[in-house]
């Protein structure tokens, strides 16, 4: 009786900071698309490919993803976030880490700057993982849900990928390692994006879709076989993929998270229909239409299995595709649509909160520019496009349209963003 | 659904403070808590001057549920300057997609 979820004031300022840094990111990252775009003919292990590779996946990605979390989380799991102090320290130790191995990587310097970042990254990620786990511990109803078990377990997705990222990185100065390093980064890749990215995309996109929708239909035990699959599929490919390499049991290992992929696919279509909200606003209809550039990604797959195996030099250009397509497509418009749907949320409580009820006032959705979503949109379609181009074609030209396009979206990003930020009180609908 | 006493004078209060109520709008569904069903009672106490609203939200991590209390007990409280307001809020029975009104899903259906 009478508990509810508040909203406690540093939790604003945590979550701007990470919305921010993760924007400034997604810009630099079309400004160095621009410079490293010959680079993107070669193979994909190269320094410029890595920096920026890492620059997405942790600066752009993880980044918002781990603000998104702080704000998040409670709304699922209905507590409050376990602490303050612990998200800014971990936000302060994985800046400096990106920093430090962005520029490492660029330079292609393996030395001490390197392997402070990996470690100072892999701490941010520690600080991360245990304000996550503490709040799950503040919950009154014991008992664990599908959405809290997929959270906490991207959590040790995100740790293991971190400690593997961090062994890469030593054994590029003293090559340690059992086995080609190839093959540990291949190891690397799936357990960030299945395991942290994926896992903890589902895990909480399964409440906040559903809510966004108010959709009468949440199949829940369909949850519970995503999980097992995507879990097992990956633990299958890590263990296998480790011991033999890529081999002709990968393509059966393969199906495991696609058919976890699908049966999501199918709990998303069931939300959908089930739907009483029946017009999608934009960020809803960006956030529905990313899950087709994952299914995309997907359907690669057993082509560059198929590469690997058979030894055909295509698997390069596929894997940069397959690559592209997880991270600058399903991930980053994702991003670029349910930042619109949950910044502005605590952007208005802050400003008009405590004010509802006496004065007309603005909706969250009013806080952002229609006009610059739009834009951000056709950027980025063109973006997709050209990069689909470049991946297979191994050209500059649509390289180089593809940089600008993702430049053009990034600043229409993040001048949306700094517009909800900065949002002045009014009265009345806008 | 609420009823009225038309031989009840408090009952005039408690039916314009339902109408009154319809302005506080879900920020993220566009739609007002009445239609919402969100709402569960509201008795007015003209003796003790006293407003008592049971509501409830539709689920404890509701991220704007503080806002929607503070406006329920802000609207009401500039309308009726000498009441007090008490927003109770409860949990028993949950909110349902079977409070929504006929109105409320015309709104949401658009």
């Amino acid at each position: 009786m009478n508990m509810i979820t508040k909203q406690h004031p540093e939790l604003y300022r945590i979550v701007r900071a990470h919305y921010l840094a993760s924007a400034v990111c997604f810009v630099l990252i079309g400004v160095l698309f621009f410079f490293a775009s010959a680079d993107f003919a070669g193979h994909y292990f190269q320094p410029k490919l890595l920096a920026i590779t890492h620059l997405a996946a942790l600066g752009w990605v993880t980044m918002v993803i781990f603000g998104a979390a702080y704000q998040l989380v409670p709304v699922i799991l209905e507590t409050g976030l376990s602490g303050y102090r612990l998200p800014w320290l971990s936000f302060v130790a994985f800046l400096s880490g990106l920093v430090l191995l962005v520029c490492s990587f660029w330079r292609f310097e393996p030395g001490l700057c390197m392997q402070g970042g990996a470690l100072l990254l892999l701490t941010g990620m520690l600080g991360f993982t245990i304000v996550i786990f503490l709040t799950g511990k503040r919950l009154k109803n014991k008992k664990e849900n599908i959405h809290q078990e997929m959270i906490n377990t991207s959590c040790i997705w995100l740790l293991a990928t971190g400690v593997l990222g961090v062994l890469l990185v030593f054994n590029l100065r003293y090559a340690f390692l059992p086995q080609d390093h190839l093959q540990f980064l291949r190891l690397h890749a799936h357990m960030g994006m299945g395991g942290w990215f994926l896992l903890l995309v589902i895990g909480v996109s399964s409440k906040l879709v559903p809510m966004f929708l108010v959709s009468r239909k949440q199949n829940l035990r369909l949850l519970d076989w995503v999980y097992y699959l995507l879990n097992g599929g990956l633990l299958a490919f890590v263990i296998d993929t480790y011991l033999e390499g890529i081999n002709n049991r990968t393509y059966l290992i393969a199906l495991l998270p696609t058919a976890a992929f699908i049966i999501y696919f199918i709990y998303l279509i069931q939300c959908y229909r089930s739907r009483m909200k029946r017009r999608l606003d934009l960020p809803m209809m960006y956030t529905m239409l990313s899950f087709i550039l994952l299914l995309a990604a997907l359907l690669i797959q057993p082509l560059i299995i198929n590469a690997h195996v058979q030894n055909i030099t295509q698997g390069i250009a596929l894997t940069k595709l397959y690559g592209l397509l997880v991270l600058m497509g399903w991930l980053s418009l994702l991003i670029l649509g349910q930042a619109f749907k949950t910044l502005p949320f605590l952007v208005w409580l802050k400003i008009y909160g405590p004010g509802t009820g006496k004065e007309p006032t603005p909706l969250p959705s009013d806080l952002y520019s229609q006009k610059l979503l739009i834009i951000q949109g056709i950027a980025f379609t063109g973006f997709i496009l050209s990069m689909i181009t470049m991946a297979l074609s191994g050209l500059a030209t649509p390289a180089r349209i593809a940089s600008g396009c993702l430049l053009l979206t990034a600043l229409c990003y993040l001048l949306n963003l700094t517009r909800v930020l900065t949002h002045k009180k009014t009265t009345g609908h806008a | 659904m609420h009823s009225f006493d038309v031989t009840n004078p408090d009952t005039y209060i408690e039916m314009e403070a339902w109408e009154r109520l319809r302005s506080i709008i879900d920020p993220e569904l566009h739609v007002n808590i009445i239609d919402l069903g969100l709402v569960y009672t509201i008795r007015a106490n003209s003796t003790a001057r006293m407003l008592v609203v049971v509501m409830t939200l539709s689920s404890p991590g509701c991220p704007v549920g503080e806002a929607i209390l503070q406006g329920v007990a802000n609207c009401l409280e500039a309308r009726f300057v000498d009441y007090k307001t008490d927003v109770q809020l409860t949990w028993e029975p949950a909110w349902g997609f079977d409070n929504i009104t006929e109105e409320g899903k015309k709104q949401l259906w658009g």
